[in-house]
């Protein structure tokens, strides 16, 4: 339902679509399709069954050519009509009569005979091997049907929008409702943990408060000047720096894991790499500075935070990235969505590759709805900034109750922090 | 009560078209099958052919006409086989030919039939409104 309703909206926006899975192949749909696949299976089985048979025979055939001619003559019975024999004697043992095929036989010696027999032995082998290579290819195709089916089960829903290039400096300009965080967001974007970087966790509550608060522009004009001075410490840390670039790939590859484990694009994943290496770069442009984490951690485990909140939080902070890099955005959402909710619910389908702010929102409301179906904790702290990001929207989503549980969960520290850090 | 007819025609041509479709799906599968048919053939025929390419000048051959052995020449024989084969490709070519023209023929029906039905729904979507 809530996928649907998303995409609607993301329809009536005209910015992008979100197609649950369910509707592009129905899972019944996709279930006959694989029993049709497996009856497939169960008819080749059976042909390559026949055609064993038929190797076996030519083998006991091959087997009593060569022997006959041993003997001059064989006694034997001979079968006279359906339920009789009498004694009789096999001559001419070295001389057969082969049926090429077509009714065209031709006079042949036991050796002969043999020769004709092993090469049609040949002929049986090849067909084999052709038949079970189809059967592996069918095997194949029924797996296909029935990951489908059950991923439509699952309800997945695929998002599908346009690129479209945006100016990162008109956009933020023209709303201020919109921070760009870069130094912060890129962290959140690739997933830091709460220990590593616990001042992301920090700065998104500041945010989340400031916002909920309807703060005017200027009061987030003053938190994006701090932040820029918060910048200009960080690039003078260095250390810091290699350890975070360590945490920070090997978290990349986890969601890299993640994500090929559904069924993501190959572009999809060649975007991945290249965010990260892209992120790689503002990382070192834009370093971290050392006493700022130290300083926030021990405030943060004050509070109690616990990782799963810190890393919505990072969420938040990815739909924010989108005033400075769209694209990379639209890429990595789904990724650092992955590891906070249970995988294949959160996951729920590929964003092309894509990121004109609003659609983005509008993708982010859609994953977040879905996932806030899994009860975990923090999943109002992660609405509260969907309402804020999809303030175009008819959000009908308790903002106040989101609101407020922000607030009460971040009471007072932020802005202590933002004070005592002010001169 | 003018819409009532108009919906009836409709129909009763839907069902023509879809006579049409059915006939011609069964064409298709029997073209299938007798393609089947053929292409075995033709592998056996190879597989004769190959053989009597091997058999030296002397060997006597024979054909299988109705209940008795009929002794035939080898290059007889081998001329026989390979106008066969060419026979058996030249009438693949043509089914095959004939299946073309039979798919095609199928989408277009197809089309047709999506497209009634459309008109239908909507026609019944009006008359639900009114």
């Amino acid at each position: 339902m809530e996928e649907a309703a998303a995409a609607a909206r993301a329809a009536a926006a005209g910015k992008g679509t979100v197609t649950p899975f369910a509707s592009l192949f129905p899972s019944n749909e996709a279930q006959k399709a694989a029993k049709r696949v497996e009856e497939k299976i169960g008819e080749k089985e059976k042909e390559l069954d026949c055609i064993n048979e038929f190797v076996t025979e030519n083998a006991n055939l091959i087997n009593l050519v060569s022997k006959l001619p041993d003997e001059l003559n064989h006694e034997i019975m001979v079968p006279f009509g359906k339920a009789a024999f009498f004694p009789g004697r096999l001559i001419h043992t070295n001389e057969f009569m082969v049926l090429l095929g077509e009714g065209y036989y031709a006079e042949r010696t036991a050796k002969q005979t043999v020769e004709i027999l092993t090469r049609r032995g040949k002929v049986l082998d090849s067909q084999v091997e052709s038949l079970k290579a189809n059967m592996r290819d069918l095997k194949a195709e029924a797996s296909f049907f029935d990951v489908t089916a059950s991923e439509a089960a699952e309800g997945l829903v695929e998002i599908r929008e346009d690129f479209v290039e945006e100016n990162p400096s008109k956009k933020s300009s023209k709303s201020g409702k919109f921070l760009p965080l870069h130094p912060l967001s890129q962290l959140a974007l690739l997933g830091f943990s709460p220990q590593s970087s616990p001042f992301n966790f920090q700065a998104i509550n500041d945010k989340n408060d400031n916002k909920n608060d309807a703060v005017e522009d200027d009061e987030y004009a003053r938190i994006m000047s701090r932040l820029d001075e918060l910048e200009k410490e960080e690039l003078e840390a260095e250390d810091e720096e290699v350890d975070a670039e360590d945490d920070d790939e090997s978290n990349v590859q986890q969601h890299d894991a993640a994500e090929s484990n559904d069924e993501s694009d190959t572009g999809e994943q060649t975007d991945a790499t290249e965010s990260d290496s892209e992120s790689h770069e503002n990382m070192q442009m834009e370093a971290k500075s050392n006493q700022l984490p130290h300083q926030i951690h021990s405030e943060t485990t004050k509070s109690g935070v616990d990782s799963s909140k810190a890393f919505t939080g990072s969420i938040v902070e990815s739909a924010d990235i989108i005033q400075t890099n769209s694209r990379q955005q639209a890429v990595t959402s789904p990724q650092a969505s992955k590891p906070a909710f249970d995988s294949s619910k959160a996951t729920t389908g590929s964003i092309m590759e894509g990121g004109d702010p609003i659609p983005t929102n509008l993708q982010q409301s859609v994953t977040s709805s879905q996932a806030s179906k899994p009860a975990f904790d923090s999943s109002k702290a992660f609405t509260g900034s969907i309402v804020e990001r999809t303030y175009n929207l008819p959000t009908s989503r308790g903002q106040p109750t989101v609101s407020s549980q922000v607030s009460n969960s971040q009471p007072s520290k932020p802005v202590s922090r933002f004070k005592m850090r002010r001169p | 009560m003018g819409s009532s007819t108009a919906i009836r025609e409709l129909q009763r041509d839907l069902e023509n078209k879809a006579n049409d479709l059915s006939k011609l799906q069964k064409d298709i599968a029997k073209n299938h099958q007798v393609r089947k048919k053929y292409t075995i053939q033709l592998g056996e025929n190879e597989l004769v052919l190959k053989e009597l390419d091997l058999l030296n000048e002397g060997a006597n051959v024979y054909k299988l006409i109705g209940p008795v052995l009929v002794k035939q020449d080898l290059a007889e024989a081998n001329a026989n086989v390979r106008k066969r084969i060419e026979y058996i490709s030249a009438e693949l070519k043509r089914l095959d030919g004939n299946l073309q023209d039979l798919e095609e023929k199928q989408n277009s029906k197809k089309d047709a039939i999506f497209k009634l039905q459309q008109r239908i729904q909507s026609f019944q979507a009006g008359k639900a409104k009114a």
